[in-house]
């Protein structure tokens, strides 16, 4: 099948928005060594080159019908994006939690697919607040889309799929000799997933096993029901222990302020 | 350009509404009319031989333009080539309406504009951001000022 590729460089190089850019490694499939590569996310394409400059771009990926996995490995920082069976999983490794926690949120917000049900979810939203504003309009310009749901179709809170895999990536195994100029960081675990928006278990906790992210695109509004149940757990689950850690920490800073005393 | 082609197939074979066989002409001087199939699926058009499983081309749908060429006929004109347009011949005025439309809306771009216009309004009818909830307010990729924003680059080093 022939991509028209002129059409998608000449998108790259136009002035719409690059929604994400940056350094990650990227796994071939061939000699299983990561190389790195220089990705720019624009809608849903991922582009990818050897360096920022460069004119020639090595290829393209459409982020249509793939999920996207965060992987778990000390001292490594891995995530994969994996098109359905008999279909291709593309690996790559951040060099830090913080990258690599951005680039799979970004990468999952990026379909086609998820904006389109975005877009139809504050559609409504909007047109309830503007009925709200002026009950006495009781036209509405909206075509009648899907059925009027009687609960919130959340598109879930960023959701995350950990999956702990067997092997464990020593730094010097995973990446190419050394002739690029980068350190690894420490090898200490992931911290934290730092946004205060993006609801996420901590990635430096057990690994309990979230199973795979749904394929979202194949009936939106079901699957975003389903979601919005399963990650409201995952939600619950996190919020407890972000109490409970805080009350741990509450309680020692007491018991210091006491010994101050 | 490498490219993820058997998965680009794969989707150009999921249900899509906007699927019919067009009279297709290339942009080529010398391009002569076809019959294909044409299939909208995301941002992509897809142009099959009659009967074909797998399409012979993938056109994606961003920076193009969309014309009327005439009652029955519209166009689209990729790379700021005006002339260098591909032709589609409908049936009927009316499904060449429901084309054009469809094609426009189907771009990322258009849709990523809907999506600031309701942020904006549900945010200044309600007084808040409906992105909050989805816990996505800060990413890029939906900002009302795009281009303007700090975390448009992430040139980390690893």
């Amino acid at each position: 099948m022939k991509l028209h590729e002129k059409i998608l460089t000449h998108f790259l190089s136009c002035t719409s928005p690059v929604d994400k850019e940056g350094y990650l490694y990227k796994k071939k499939e061939r000699n299983a060594t990561y190389y790195r590569r220089w990705f720019v996310l624009k809608a849903n394409l991922l582009f990818y080159q050897e360096r920022p400059a460069d004119r020639h771009l090595l290829g393209v990926i459409v982020l249509e019908g793939c999920t996207v996995q965060m992987l778990d490995s000390d001292g490594f920082f891995p995530f994969a994006l994996q098109f359905g069976s008999g279909l291709k999983t593309y690996r790559f490794a951040a060099g830090d939690a913080q990258t690599q926690g951005r680039w799979v949120k970004a990468l999952f917000l990026a379909s086609h697919c998820y904006l389109s049900n975005l877009v139809r979810d504050l559609g409504r939203q909007y047109e309830e607040a503007k009925q709200q504003q002026d009950p006495t309009n009781s036209c509405s310009s909206l075509k009648s889309l899907s059925p009027p749901t009687n609960s919130l179709l959340v598109p879930a809170l960023f959701p995350l799929s950990l999956v702990r895999e067997g092997r464990s990536f020593s730094a010097s195994d995973a990446l190419p000799p050394p002739s690029m100029p980068t350190k690894m960081a420490a090898k200490k675990s992931p911290k934290k997933w730092p946004r205060r928006n993006a609801h996420v278990t901590p990635l430096n906790g057990p690994a309990p096993p979230y199973g795979e992210w749904p394929l979202v695109g194949s009936d939106p509004l079901v699957e975003f029901s389903k979601l919005h149940d399963f990650y409201g757990q995952e939600v619950k689950k996190a919020r407890e222990e972000w109490l409970r850690s805080r009350q741990t920490e509450k309680e020692q800073r007491e018991k210091d302020l006491i010994d101050l005393g | 350009m490498r490219f993820n082609e058997k998965e680009l197939v794969c989707l150009s074979r999921q249900p899509s509404e906007m699927a019919a066989e067009l009279g297709m002409r290339g942009p080529k001087k010398g391009d002569v009319v076809k019959r294909r199939l044409v299939k909208l699926v995301v941002n992509f058009l897809f142009y099959f031989r009659i009967d074909e499983e797998e399409p012979i081309g993938a056109l994606l749908l961003e920076q193009c333009r969309v014309e009327r060429e005439d009652s029955q006929t519209f166009s689209i004109a990729f790379l700021d080539e005006a002339e260098r347009k591909y032709l589609f011949e409908c049936d009927s005025e009316e499904q060449c309406k429901e084309w054009t439309d469809s094609i426009i809306k189907a771009s990322y771009e258009f849709m990523r504009r809907n999506l600031i216009f309701y942020r904006t309004e549900i945010h200044r009818l309600t007084g808040k951001d409906p992105l909050e909830q989805y816990g996505i307010s800060d990413e890029t990729r939906f900002q009302v000022n795009s281009g303007s924003q700090l975390m448009a680059r992430d040139t980390s080093s690893l």
